[in-house]
């Protein structure tokens, strides 16, 4: 038996060693596991926060964002604008190096602005670049953008890892298989569903982005790895197979009380999760239902039953972090929790206990939402509101909503728990401004306080007209917002792992860690 | 023989044909605009990228035409390119179809030697305290659903006692999906071969045997086995379509990467050519097995093959 063992153990040992480059990582590699892969190493590509969160890692962008997301210098450590907001002048960092060993300079950034407007396969965000129509190369470390009219929305996007920097020596098989940048991690192999390995940058030198470490990450190697069973990424956090991970949301009260690994939750994620409605029919064509609805809604309680203090109730359309948010300003027109006010307007209608309003409500799956859901369809059940919900992917839930704007018979309600995340104030121009992102609400008079948020330049003047969109979207019960942040905010990390960090929008940052202090 | 499986190989193609099809009209038998619902979350993609998207799918054309454009490029080899990133289809399948046809055959092994002896051997003890103990074991195995059975056989080897890992995909990290896999399909062949074997052994010809004074070793083997195993054979055709589409599960488990996550992932993400290419891709895996089990049923049952 005991040499039967042993044998075991020999012929692991010899398999273990010529599957070396699939085991586990070595003691050096940080190894994060997530539930999904990247789509693309090309920022062009996809738009996925997943995707996100590793071009971040590999790539340099113009600016950066502080612990605020305000756009900060990095790359270009300063930047000047015309009067008119059309032309800016971008003054970059001498000495930074491409993963392949050439310069990162402005032909690098004109490259990458080249590639967003090809006409043949442009950039999936195109459209957050702003009007560009030339990127002029002024001297290596200087570059020009010229646009066609004033964008604001460019700047705090140049600081978004949508905007990553792609180095010009990049060829065949970019995105797909090599990708070279000039980050802190550079990219040593991609297994499409599998992993991503890096190995740290050592000329890497950091002039904006959120890391305490000013220079090279401190471990040598970082692996990124999917796991999408929540309790199997638990199981590999507590075998330390993984050092972070997402944990099962169930148990986070479970692993805060055992103290056998730390949790961290994301701030200013820039996610917004709010109630929006079929507008184009009945009952949720009259203001007055919209607001049965948002009176009805106890955003605060449903909240910490189901999250605890992992998540909090949002007053704005736009979510804390970004540009214009304000709670306060915000709860003066947010629709508060008052039954009996909701009460008397589903009354109006004509709907009672006995005839209440029914209504679908489409909620997203995963990180409890669907429980979420049915604390709120007690809510309303509590006015006469009757709620069927139906639980959907995220696919499916853009569809259906899209469908529910487009059908304009029958009386039966739509409404839906939506989540979307951005850095600017922009998203309310792409979810509301016509034609709106799920054809929903729209008018000639939120276009045009949309359309001012674009171009006005002074910080003051935009917020200000920010704020007319949101009071306009609050009052009117288009955008009823719920909480924030609302989903891959929580990270549970192993005790020797010392200074991970998550930036704004959901970007962990690996430069400061050290493994084992 | 050869005409018999010509017959197979023919009526495969068929198959194969109506699948392609199939895989054509799929895009359009979603509701809603497929391109739209694909870039519904992408703030940033003007109009004139999604009709750029909706020509490159060929989505602008009739139905007849897509379906003749999908054949070329088929025949060429091209299941076309990934919605999100832009991959070769073929590439991105090919990475992953090794790695769940490994995990197909280790749970077969692990099914067939566990399942086949217990049924067996629950057979030749008919009514016995073994037999039932088995049968109760079998019908346990049967009724486990794999995510439960996963998860308690990773909490048990990869946490408890620390001998397996947890996830990824080295060979030592194909034990546990297989052992999930393989062992609810264990106790079907273990029903499956004691019902035959038990059918086999009140057989006239195997009466005879005994009859004649041969020894029950030699009867059991030349006779009961080989006439008892032909189901066996026949199951273990349609299991291992079964174990494809049931890896799904086990996959996700163990971040096993196999195409079944990625389908799952494909059509979360309204990524039609990936779910196409894994439609297609599967049907002729399931063909090919079907082909083969045939192929060795004859070899089995000569009464087959002069058919």
């Amino acid at each position: 038996m005991i040499m039967n063992r042993l044998a075991l153990k020999q012929t692991a040992a010899a398999l273990g060693a010529v599957f070396a480059l699939a085991g586990p990582a070595t003691a050096e590699d940080i190894v994060w596991a997530r539930y999904g892969d990247i789509d693309s190493l090309d920022p062009h590509r996809a738009t996925s926060t997943l995707s996100l969160q590793v071009w971040s890692l590999m790539y340099d962008t113009l600016l950066a964002m502080d612990a605020e997301g305000n756009p900060v210098p990095h790359f270009a450590k300063s930047w000047t604008a015309n009067d008119a907001g059309t032309e800016y002048t971008f003054n970059l960092e001498g000495g930074v190096m491409c993963h392949d060993g050439t310069p990162l300079d402005a032909n690098d950034v004109k490259y990458t602005i080249d590639a967003a407007f090809d006409e043949t396969t442009p950039s999936l965000t195109k459209g957050s670049w702003g009007p560009i129509t030339a990127a002029e190369v002024i001297d290596p470390l200087t570059i020009k953008l010229t646009l066609e009219s004033p964008f604001v929305a460019m700047i705090p996007f140049l600081a978004d890892s949508f905007s990553s920097i792609i180095c010009d020596t990049n060829g065949e098989g970019f995105g797909t298989t090599t990708a070279i940048g000039s980050g802190p991690w550079k990219l040593v192999s991609w297994t499409k569903g599998d992993r991503l390995v890096f190995e740290k940058n050592a000329d890497y030198t950091n002039f904006g982005k959120l890391a305490d470490n000013p220079g090279a990450p401190y471990e040598d190697g970082l692996i990124i790895t999917v796991v999408p069973e929540p309790q199997a990424r638990y199981a590999a956090l507590t075998t330390g197979e993984v050092h972070i991970a997402e944990p099962p949301f169930d148990d986070v009260p479970a692993i805060k009380d055992s103290g056998e690994l730390d949790i961290i939750v994301a701030e200013n994620t820039g996610q917004n999760v709010f109630w929006e409605f079929a507008v184009h029919r009945p009952p949720f064509n009259d203001v007055r239902a919209r607001l049965a609805v948002a009176h009805a809604t106890d955003a605060a309680t449903a909240i910490s039953l189901i999250y605890g203090d992992l998540s909090i109730p949002e007053n704005c359309p736009i979510s804390r972090g970004v540009f214009g948010n304000d709670q306060d300003f915000c709860a003066q027109y947010r629709p508060a929790y008052d039954p009996e006010k909701s009460k008397e307007l589903l009354a109006e209608l004509g709907y009672s206990m006995d005839k209440p309003l029914e209504t679908a409500l489409l909620v997203w799956t995963g990180g409890n939402r669907q429980k979420l859901g049915e604390v709120f369809q007690a809510q309303l059940a509590e006015v006469g509101i009757k709620a069927t919900i139906e639980i959907m992917d995220i696919g499916s839930l853009n569809a259906r909503v899209r469908q529910e704007n487009e059908n304009t018979e029958g009386t039966t309600g739509s409404m839906d728990m939506m989540t979307w995340s951005w850095y600017d104030p922009d998203i309310l121009y792409a979810l509301w401004h016509t034609p709106g992102a799920y054809r929903g609400y729209t008018s000639p008079e939120l276009d045009a306080i949309l359309d001012e948020t674009r171009v006005l330049t002074d910080p003051d003047a935009r917020k200000a007209k920010v704020q007319e969109a949101m009071k306009y979207l609050l009052e009117n019960a288009i955008h009823v917002p719920l909480y924030t942040p609302g989903w891959e905010w929580v990270f549970a990390v192993r005790p020797e792992v010392e200074g991970f960090k998550v930036a704004p929008f959901v970007y962990p940052i690996f430069s400061d860690i050290k493994i084992g202090g | 023989m050869w005409r018999f499986i010509g017959t197979r190989v023919a009526m495969g193609a068929l198959t194969i044909w109506v699948t392609t099809m199939l895989v054509t009209l799929l895009i359009h038998a979603v509701p809603g605009d497929p391109v739209q619902i694909m870039y519904a979350q992408s703030q940033g993609t003007t109009p004139e990228q999604i009709e750029q998207v909706r020509r490159s799918l060929g989505l602008d054309r009739s139905i007849p035409v897509q379906y003749l454009m999908y054949l070329e490029r088929l025949f060429q080899g091209d299941l076309g390119n990934t919605i999100r990133g832009g991959q070769p289809v073929l590439e991105v399948i090919m990475q992953r179809l090794p790695n769940t046809l490994v995990l197909a055959v280790a749970s077969m092994f692990i099914a067939i030697v566990i399942g086949v002896p217990i049924g067996f051997l629950a057979a030749y003890r008919e009514g016995t305290i073994v037999d039932i103990g088995l049968m109760v074991l079998a019908i346990a195995g049967i009724s486990m659903p794999h995510f439960w059975l996963g998860l308690m056989l990773l909490f048990f080897f990869a946490l408890e006692l620390g001998w397996l890992p947890v996830s990824g995909n080295g060979p030592m990290n194909l034990i546990l999906p297989a052992l999930t896999l393989g062992l609810s399909n264990a106790a079907i062949f273990a029903r499956l071969t004691r019902s035959s074997m038990i059918d086999v052994m009140n057989q006239d010809f195997v009466q005879t045997a005994f009859a004649k004074g041969l020894p029950k070793a030699i009867v059991l083997r030349r006779h009961v086995l080989r006439a008892g195993l032909l189901p066996v054979v026949t199951m273990m055709g349609l299991q291992f379509a079964f174990m494809m589409g049931g890896a799904i599960v086990v996959e996700n488990i163990f971040s096993w990467n196999g195409v079944g996550r990625m389908a799952v992932e494909a059509i979360f993400q309204r990524d039609y050519p990936i779910i196409q290419g894994f439609i297609l891709t599967f049907s002729v895996v399931v063909v090919v097995v079907a082909i083969a089990v045939d192929a060795l049923y004859a070899v089995l049952d000569p009464r087959i093959r002069r058919a």
